[in-house]
This record gives structure tokens, C-alpha cells and sequence, in this order.
């Protein structure tokens, strides 16, 4: 393995992020090669730089600066947020009372009890059909004479409810039509 | 040193802290004292993640850092108090860090180029100053996204590699890899300035 390719495991060794095995290997190598006994201290101390970050605070005027900001924010959005929980108990409570409308509406208007009052129908009068003329030298045929038909005027049935307001009339075509 | 104890504290904070659930369990049923003292517990560490991901914008640090605890706020509900809390805050600060870079693009990672010549026209005595810091955070500006993220969490916040692939929701391996790179550009990137003409 060539010193370019043992760079990122020393970087990595010298933080002891590597395992044992690698870590091993990377050492056996550190032993033999000068320039990257070079490389390990110089990462040593660009790491020490890095960590020396660590120590940089954060003032405490800054930190009570967000969290007043926070608390402030925290409050306008719950304001505004409370108007549609509103909205929607609201409707609700719209929806019950119109349920508890149409549960508690008189029992004779839920129920559809119709009664048959009535049934007019004229008489039906069967339609006279022609006088036919008797030729007693011809031999007579019997002929399947078809049914008379009637003619009359619609049945009309009367329903009336227990809802004096509703009364349903039912028209019946006798011909079937 | 102390602060840096404090933000160690919260960052191995476990959420099966007898204390902290019942501050969660206050929180979620609308104690605003308890969420309080939840912020307080963790804006150490939120901000201070915030500052190291956005390139020291302490603006940006301190907007990210509020939808962070805003984030929260809204999520108080659906928390569990038995999994590792500041586990999921660091992912929720690494998400919302890289969505700010991604929407404001305000503050672009620099070229080592460019780092080079900010750090020529910062004049003697800021050098002087704190030069170290200075370099070291340009050094991590030049990094991609992904790899500044990994050697923040794991470097600066002292987190685990198995504990930064869970929050940057990857591969160990991948993790390992990205902060190898890092390490080795931020190497690389000190080297050239302790080696610049003065």
C-alpha cells in the first residue's frame, strides 16, 4: 500500500477511529515510513487546533436573546392557531343540535304509515263491438275473436298519511301503460 | 472550560433522565415554565452547533437555534422520552443548518483560494489576535456540507461515529470517510497557512 493510500486511515488513527486491525496495520506502516510518522504529528496538531474550537462559548446575553425570541414567536402562532379548534367545535356543535332536531321531531312525521282511503275507479264498460252480418251460405269460421278492450279512465288511489299536510295520489294505467 | 463542560453535559444527555422526562411530560401539557428549562438545558448546545455549521454567522446560528426550538415546540407531542433526546436535536439542528445553506446561500463554502486571500486582508492584529480560531474556521468553511457536518459532530462535539451516521442518518463507513477527508483538508489547509509568507 503506497503512503498516498495510508493518509485517510491516519487521519482517522490518530483520533482512534479506526479498528484494532486497521489500526494495527496503520502502525506497522508509521514504523517503517518516516514520511508518514511526518504526516501523523502534523494531523496531530491540526487536530489539536480543531478541537481547541471546543472550548468557545456562547455569550449568555446571546442565549437569552433566543430564548425571549422563541418565547415570543412561540406565543403569536398559538393566537392565530386557536381559531380554526374553534371553528371546528363550532360545527360540531352545529351538527349535534341539527341531529338532535331531526332525532326529536314528531314520531308521525319519521313514520311513513300510509292508509288506502279511498280508490276511485269509474266503471270500466267493455266497447260494444260491431254488428256483424250474418251470410248464412258461407261456412262460418271460427276466429280467436280478440278480448274486447278497455277503455277507462285511470285508477286513482289516495293515500293519505298520518301528516294531514301529505297526501299522495297514485295514479294506476288499467291498460298497463 | 466550563462552558465547555456545560455543553458536554447536554450533549450525553439521555433522555431516560428521570428529571428531564418529567420536564417533557410538563411540556407537553402546556407547562411553558418545563419547556423553558428544556431550552435552557440544550441552547448551549443547539447554538453552538448552529455557530460551527454555519460558518460562524452568529445571525444565522442564532435563526437556526430558534426554528430548532420552534421545531420542538410543535413535535413536543409526539416525543418519546425514552430515546436519546439531544441525539435527535443535533438532527434536527444538522437539518435545519443545511436547509438554511441551501435556501440563503448567503455564506457559500470559500475555495482554499479564496480563504487564502480574506486571510491576507484581515489585517496584522486580527491575525495576531485570535489566528489559530481564525484559521481553523476558515479551514472548515472550505469543507463540503457533509464532511464539515461529520468532523463538527464528531471533533467538536465529541459524538461517536456510530452516534454522527445515526444523526446524519448514514453508513458508518460513510461518516468515517467524511471526516477522514476533512481532517486531511483541514490538515492540508493549516500546513499552507503556517507555511505563507508573512
Amino acid at each position: 500500500m503506497s503512503c498516498a493510500k495510508f493518509e485517510p486511515l491516519i487521519a482517522l488513527y490518530v483520533e482512534r477511529d479506526l479498528p484494532e486491525s486497521e489500526a494495527r496495520v496503520v502502525e506497522m506502516h508509521l514504523e517503517a515510513c518516516p514520511d508518514c510518522r511526518e504526516f501523523a504529528a502534523e494531523m496531530r496538531e491540526s487536530q489539536a487546533a480543531l478541537k481547541s474550537l471546543r472550548t468557545d462559548a456562547v455569550e449568555e446575553s446571546v442565549l437569552g436573546e433566543l430564548r425571549a425570541e422563541v418565547v415570543s414567536r412561540l406565543s403569536i402562532p398559538r393566537k392565530t392557531a386557536a381559531w380554526p379548534r374553534y371553528a371546528v367545535a363550532a360545527m360540531l356543535l352545529v351538527g349535534l343540535w341539527a341531529g338532535w332536531l331531526w332525532y326529536t321531531r314528531p314520531a308521525a312525521s319519521l313514520e311513513f304509515r300510509p292508509r288506502l282511503v279511498a280508490i276511485a275507479s269509474p266503471p270500466m264498460t267493455p266497447i260494444s263491438a260491431p254488428p256483424q252480418r250474418v251470410h248464412p251460405a258461407r261456412v262460418r269460421r271460427h276466429r280467436a275473436r280478440p278480448a274486447p278492450a278497455f277503455r277507462s279512465e285511470p285508477l286513482v288511489v289516495k293515500i293519505i298519511t298520518d301528516d294531514p299536510q301529505v297526501v299522495i295520489y297514485w295514479l294506476v294505467d288499467q291498460n298497463g301503460g | 472550560m466550563q462552558e465547555l463542560a456545560l455543553l458536554m453535559d447536554g450533549g450525553c444527555l439521555d433522555a431516560r433522565d428521570e428529571e428531564f422526562v418529567s420536564l417533557v411530560k410538563q411540556a407537553k401539557a402546556g407547562d411553558t415554565a418545563a419547556f423553558d428549562a428544556i431550552m435552557i438545558r440544550f441552547e448551549r448546545q443547539v447554538l453552538g452547533t448552529a455557530l460551527r455549521l454555519l460558518n460562524r454567522n452568529l445571525e444565522d446560528a442564532k435563526d437556526a437555534a430558534q426554528q430548532v426550538f420552534l421545531r420542538l415546540h410543535r413535535s413536543l407531542h409526539q416525543l418519546d422520552e425514552s430515546r436519546h433526546f439531544a441525539s435527535w436535536l443535533y438532527r434536527i439542528t444538522v437539518n435545519v443548518c443545511r436547509d438554511m445553506q441551501r435556501v440563503r446561500a448567503r455564506r457559500p463554502s470559500l475555495s482554499l483560494e479564496e480563504v487564502d486571500e480574506v486571510a491576507a486582508a484581515a489585517g496584522e492584529d486580527v491575525i495576531q489576535r485570535n489566528e489559530q480560531r481564525r484559521m481553523i474556521y476558515a479551514a472548515l468553511a472550505t469543507l463540503p456540507e457533509r464532511e464539515r457536518t461529520a468532523v463538527v459532530l464528531r471533533d467538536l462535539e465529541g459524538l461517536s461515529t456510530s452516534e454522527v451516521a445515526r444523526i446524519m442518518g448514514c453508513a458508518e463507513v460513510t461518516v468515517r470517510s467524511q471526516i477522514s477527508n476533512a481532517r486531511v483538508k483541514i490538515r492540508k489547509f493549516v500546513i499552507r497557512q503556517q507555511r505563507r509568507p508573512r
